[in-house]
C-alpha cells in the first residue's frame, strides 16, 4: 500500500454522513445493468423479456469486442428493457426468482480473470475512463484505498470481512500489469483515482492505466476463489435531505425502492409506488453527489456508485441573494458571512456549534463568461492549467487539448472546479464532450 | 422575509409575444431582484453559493471606502484652497456633502451611459446582462479629476463600453481595462482637462472650473520637491483624481478584496514588489531629485495604490496563470515607476503601465503555459524511451 499526500482540495460539509451501521438490502428482488454508464460499450442485446438468466450470465454484450460482457447480477427473469431517445438501451431489469438448487451447481468452480470473465467491467481504463480493453497494456493498475467525495463510504468499513477476497483480487489483476493500492491523504479530490495517478506516474499520450474500485477488487477476487458472480457493495446512503443515513450492504444495479422508502417516507413524503416515482421536492442520486447521475425512487444503482445521496431540491428563488449577508450559504470564496464565521475555531471554543449549511440543488446564480481565474488551481491539484484546458475544449482544439494533458484527465477530477465556478459553467459536460470525440477518433 | 408578492409581479409582467424581445431587461432585473431558482442538470449537483453578481458586488464594497473618503476630500481641498467658494458651513460632514454633491452627477452619468449601453447590446445580443459594468461604472468616476465636464465623461464612458469592451463580446472578453480605457480616452483627447495643475479642486459646487494646485506628482514632474507629507499622502488629504488619493483607504478596500479572494494577491503585491525594486534602483542611480525621492512615496502619490488594488487586479484583463500574475505584477509596479520618474510628460504612470501589461498579459500567459507543455511532452519522450528500451531487453 502507498500514501500520497494532497494539499489542493476542498472537503464540502454537506450533513447527512452515513452512520456506521450495516443494513442488508441483498434481499432486494429488482436490478438492472445499465450499459451507458460504461463508456465505450455498445451493447448488443442478448436477452429478450421473459427469458430467465443466472448470475453471471451475460445480458449484453459488446458489439465492438464480444469478449466484454454485462452479466446479470442475480439469478432471475428479464422484466424489462428500457429504452431511451433514439431506442438507445438504458436498462435491463431482472427481477430476482430462487432458483432450483440443482440449477445452483453448476458455473460454480474458480475460473481466472479474463476479459470474458463477467467481471471484466469492473475493470475502467484511462484515459477516457472505459471499460478496459483487453488489447491494451496498461502501465499499471491503481486502487484508491480512501473516498474523498462528500458522503463517500469508508472503503475500509466497506471491506471489513472480505480482506481475503480484495487480496485474491489483486493477485487476479496483477496477472495484467502492477497493482498500486493507494490511501491518500487530504481534502478532496486525494482520493480520486484521476488525483492519485497524476501524482505517482501520469498517462501520457499512447499510456493507459486500469483502475478498479476497491469494493469491486474484492468482487474480482470472490470470483476468482469460488467461481461465483456475487457482485456485492457496501454503499453509504446519507445527504441533507435522508431521514437515517447509514450503510446498506447490496448486489451491484439493485433497485433504490426500499432505500428511497426508508429514507424519504417517515419525512413526509406519500408511499412510493413501483408505478411512480414522485420524490417530492428531494433529488435522489446515485453515486458522488459532486458528479454522480440523478436516479427516481425506484430507479437502480449505477454500475460503479458506492453511494446514494438524498439532497433537496433547491427550486426556490432567492430574494437579493447577492447582497444578503448569507449565514447559512456555503461558498469557498469567503464572499459570505459564513466564510468568515464557519472557519471561525473560536466558535468551537465557545461550544457553539459550527454552521450547518442548507445545500440544495439550486445552482445559485446564472451562467456567465469566465471573469475570475485562480479559485480554479487551488481545487485542482493536478500539474495542468484547468482554465486554459476547460477553453481548449470549448473551442474543440484537439490538438492544444492534448498539449494541456487531457488524457491526465476524467470529468470527475473537474467536480469541485464546477462546484466552485462562480461563472456557473457545465465543465465536466464541456470535458465529457471534449474526450468523447478523443475517443471515438482514438477507437476508429 | 416573504417575497411572494414580487415573486408574482415578475411571473406576471415577464415579457411575452410581441414583447419577448425585452427579454434580456427583464431578465436584468429579475436576477437582480432573486437569484434564479434554476437547478442542476448534470455534473455537480450541489453549488457553491458564489455567483457573478455577488463578486462583483464585493468589489462595489471594496471601493465604498476609497470612495466616501474621496468625496470629503474634493470638499476639504475646496475649502483649504478658497474657503470663500465653500458655500456650506466648514464641517467635515459638509466637506463631504459638498464631495458627494460634485460625485452624484457623474457617478449616475456613468453608471446612466454605461448600462444603457450594455443593456442595448445585451438585448440586441439576446444576451444576459452582465455585472461587470456595476464596479467599472464607478471606477470610472473615482479616476478622473473632479472637474471632469460631464459631457467628456459620458463621451469617454460610451468609448470604454464599446470600443474597450463590447466590440470584443462584452465582460469577460475584453483585454483592456474599461474603466482605464475611459481614463486614457479623456487622458489623450482631453489633456488640459485631465493633467495640469489646474483640474484637481473644485472651484464650486457646479460647473468644470478649476483652483489651482498641484499634485505631488505634478510638482515631481517640474522639479519642486512636493509639498505634502508622507503622512498627508497616506491619508490622502491632498489634490488628485476624486477618490484615489487614500492609501489608508485603498487599504481598507484591499483587506476585504484579499479576504473574499476576490482579488489575487499575488498580482496585489507584486506590483508593490516591482514598484519598490524600480524605486529602488532609481535610488541608487539618484541622477536627479526625483530619483533621490524614497522609493515608499511612489506608492503613496498619484494613483499607484488604487491601480495596484482595484485596476491591476482586474481578472479578466490581468494574467490568468499563477505564475503569470506575478510577471505581469512585478513589471506594472516597475514600468509605473519608470514612466513617472524618465517621462515627466506622464506624471501618471500608473495608467499606462497597466494597460500596457493588459496587452502584454496574454503573452505571458502563452509562455507560461507553453512551459507546461514543454514538461509534459518531456516527459512523453522519456517515457516512450523507456518502454522502447524496456521491449529492446525483453527481447
Amino acid at each position: 500500500m502507498k500514501t500520497i499526500k494532497i494539499k489542493k482540495g476542498l472537503d464540502i460539509p454537506l450533513d447527512g454522513a452515513a452512520e456506521r451501521f450495516v443494513v442488508d438490502m441483498r434481499g432486494v428482488d429488482r436490478y438492472a445493468v445499465k450499459p451507458p454508464d460504461i463508456v465505450g460499450f455498445t451493447p448488443r442485446l442478448l436477452v429478450a423479456e421473459g427469458d430467465t438468466v443466472t448470475a453471471g450470465q451475460p445480458l449484453v454484450e459488446d458489439k465492438n469486442d464480444p469478449r466484454l460482457t454485462l452479466p446479470s447480477p442475480v439469478d432471475g427473469v428479464v422484466e424489462a428493457i428500457v429504452r431511451g431517445e433514439k431506442r438507445k438501451l438504458m436498462e435491463v431489469v431482472v427481477k430476482k426468482e430462487l432458483k432450483d438448487l440443482k440449477d445452483l451447481k453448476d458455473l460454480k468452480e474458480p475460473k481466472g480473470l479474463a476479459p470474458e470473465a463477467p467481471v471484466w467491467w469492473m475493470i475502467k481504463e484511462r484515459p477516457f475512463g472505459a471499460i478496459a480493453n483487453p488489447d491494451h497494456k496498461p502501465k499499471g493498475i491503481y486502487v484508491s484505498l480512501r473516498d474523498t467525495n462528500p458522503l463517500a463510504p469508508d472503503v475500509q468499513f466497506a471491506l471489513k470481512g472480505r480482506e481475503h477476497e480484495f487480496e485474491a483480487g489483486v493477485k487476479a489483476l496483477e496477472a495484467f500489469a502492477p497493482v498500486h493500492c493507494v490511501k491518500a491523504q487530504g481534502p478532496h479530490p486525494a482520493g480520486n483515482i484521476g488525483t492519485i495517478v497524476a501524482a505517482l506516474d501520469p498517462i501520457n499520450k499512447g499510456e493507459y492505466v486500469w483502475t478498479v474500485n476497491a469494493q469491486d477488487v474484492a468482487n474480482i477476487g470472490r470470483w476468482c476463489l469460488t467461481g461465483e458472480y456475487k457482485p456485492e457493495r457496501m454503499i453509504a446512503v446519507g445527504g441533507p435531505a435522508a431521514k437515517t443515513p447509514h450503510y446498506y450492504r447490496v448486489i451491484c444495479g439493485a433497485s433504490l425502492q426500499h432505500i428511497s422508502e426508508a429514507q424519504l417516507i417517515d419525512a413526509g413524503y406519500p408511499r412510493l409506488s413501483s408505478s411512480t416515482c414522485e420524490t417530492g421536492s428531494t433529488r435522489i442520486i446515485s453515486g458522488s453527489p459532486l458528479s454522480g447521475t440523478t436516479v427516481a425512487a425506484n430507479g437502480f444503482l449505477g454500475m460503479y456508485d458506492q453511494q446514494v445521496c438524498f439532497i433537496e431540491e433547491g427550486d426556490k428563488y432567492d430574494f437579493m441573494g447577492w447582497l444578503m449577508p448569507g449565514f447559512k450559504k456555503f461558498s469557498f470564496s469567503k464572499t459570505f458571512l459564513s466564510g468568515l464565521l464557519g472557519n471561525l475555531e473560536i466558535l468551537d471554543t465557545l461550544g457553539m456549534p459550527r454552521l450547518s449549511y442548507n445545500f440544495n440543488t439550486n445552482v445559485h446564480g446564472s451562467v456567465r463568461p469566465f471573469l475570475f481565474t485562480g479559485s480554479f488551481e487551488r481545487v485542482f491539484p493536478f500539474d495542468i492549467y484547468p482554465l486554459q484546458l476547460i477553453k481548449a475544449c470549448i473551442v474543440g482544439d484537439v490538438e492544444l487539448q492534448e498539449k494541456l494533458g487531457i488524457y491526465e484527465v476524467e470529468p470527475e477530477d473537474f467536480a469541485l472546479c464546477e462546484f466552485i465556478d462562480p461563472s456557473k459553467t457545465e465543465i465536466q459536460t464541456i470535458i465529457r464532450e471534449a474526450l468523447e470525440v478523443l475517443r471515438k477518433e482514438a477507437t476508429a | 422575509m416573504n417575497m411572494k408578492w414580487l415573486e408574482d409581479w415578475f411571473e406576471k409582467i415577464e415579457p411575452k409575444g410581441k414583447w419577448s424581445w425585452l427579454g434580456s431587461t427583464y431578465e436584468a432585473f429579475h436576477t437582480f431582484a432573486f437569484t434564479p431558482k434554476t437547478v442542476t442538470k448534470s455534473g455537480s449537483h450541489i453549488r457553491d453559493a458564489v455567483d457573478m453578481k455577488r463578486s462583483i458586488i464585493i468589489v462595489v464594497i471594496a471601493l465604498i471606502p476609497a470612495l466616501l473618503f474621496g468625496m470629503w476630500n474634493i470638499g476639504y481641498q475646496t475649502y483649504t484652497s478658497n474657503p470663500d467658494n465653500f458655500i456650506f458651513q466648514y464641517s467635515i460632514i459638509n466637506c463631504w456633502w459638498f464631495g458627494f454633491l460634485r460625485m452624484l452627477p457623474m457617478i449616475a452619468v456613468s453608471y446612466i451611459v454605461g448600462l444603457g449601453i450594455e443593456f442595448a447590446f445585451a438585448q440586441y445580443r439576446h444576451h444576459e446582462v452582465n455585472e461587470g459594468f456595476l464596479a467599472t461604472g464607478l471606477l470610472i468616476p473615482m479616476i478622473v479629476p473632479v472637474t471632469t465636464p460631464l459631457w467628456q465623461l459620458a463621451l469617454a464612458v460610451a468609448f470604454a463600453v464599446i470600443i474597450g469592451k463590447e466590440v470584443f463580446g462584452g465582460s469577460g472578453m475584453n483585454f483592456l481595462n474599461p474603466a482605464l480605457v475611459a481614463r486614457a480616452f479623456l487622458f489623450f483627447a482631453y489633456p488640459t482637462h485631465m493633467s495640469g495643475d489646474s483640474v484637481w479642486i473644485a472651484n464650486d459646487l457646479w460647473g468644470s472650473d478649476a483652483i489651482a494646485g498641484a499634485t505631488p506628482m505634478g510638482q515631481l514632474a517640474t522639479g519642486i520637491h512636493p509639498s505634502a507629507s508622507a503622512l498627508d499622502m497616506l491619508i490622502g488629504t491632498i489634490p488628485g483624481s476624486t477618490c484615489e488619493t487614500s492609501v489608508i483607504a485603498i487599504a481598507l478596500g484591499a483587506i476585504l478584496l484579499l479576504f473574499t479572494g476576490i482579488a489575487s494577491w499575488r498580482i496585489m503585491l507584486s506590483v508593490f514588489l516591482g514598484g519598490g525594486a524600480m524605486g529602488l534602483l532609481f535610488n541608487a542611480i539618484g541622477y536627479n531629485d526625483y530619483m533621490q525621492l524614497p522609493f515608499y512615496y511612489h506608492f503613496l502619490m498619484g494613483g499607484f495604490a488604487f491601480g495596484a488594488v482595484f485596476m491591476a487586479t482586474d481578472p479578466v484583463t490581468a494574467a490568468q496563470t499563477n505564475c503569470g500574475k506575478w510577471i505581469y505584477g512585478l513589471l506594472i509596479g516597475a514600468f509605473a515607476v519608470l514612466l513617472r520618474v524618465c517621462n515627466p510628460a506622464y506624471p501618471e504612470g500608473m495608467m499606462l503601465s497597466i494597460l500596457f501589461m493588459n496587452c502584454m498579459a496574454p503573452l505571458i500567459d502563452h509562455c507560461v503555459v507553453a512551459n507546461n507543455i514543454r514538461r509534459r511532452s518531456n516527459r512523453n519522450t522519456l517515457s516512450t524511451q523507456i518502454n522502447q528500451r524496456k521491449e529492446a531487453s525483453h527481447e
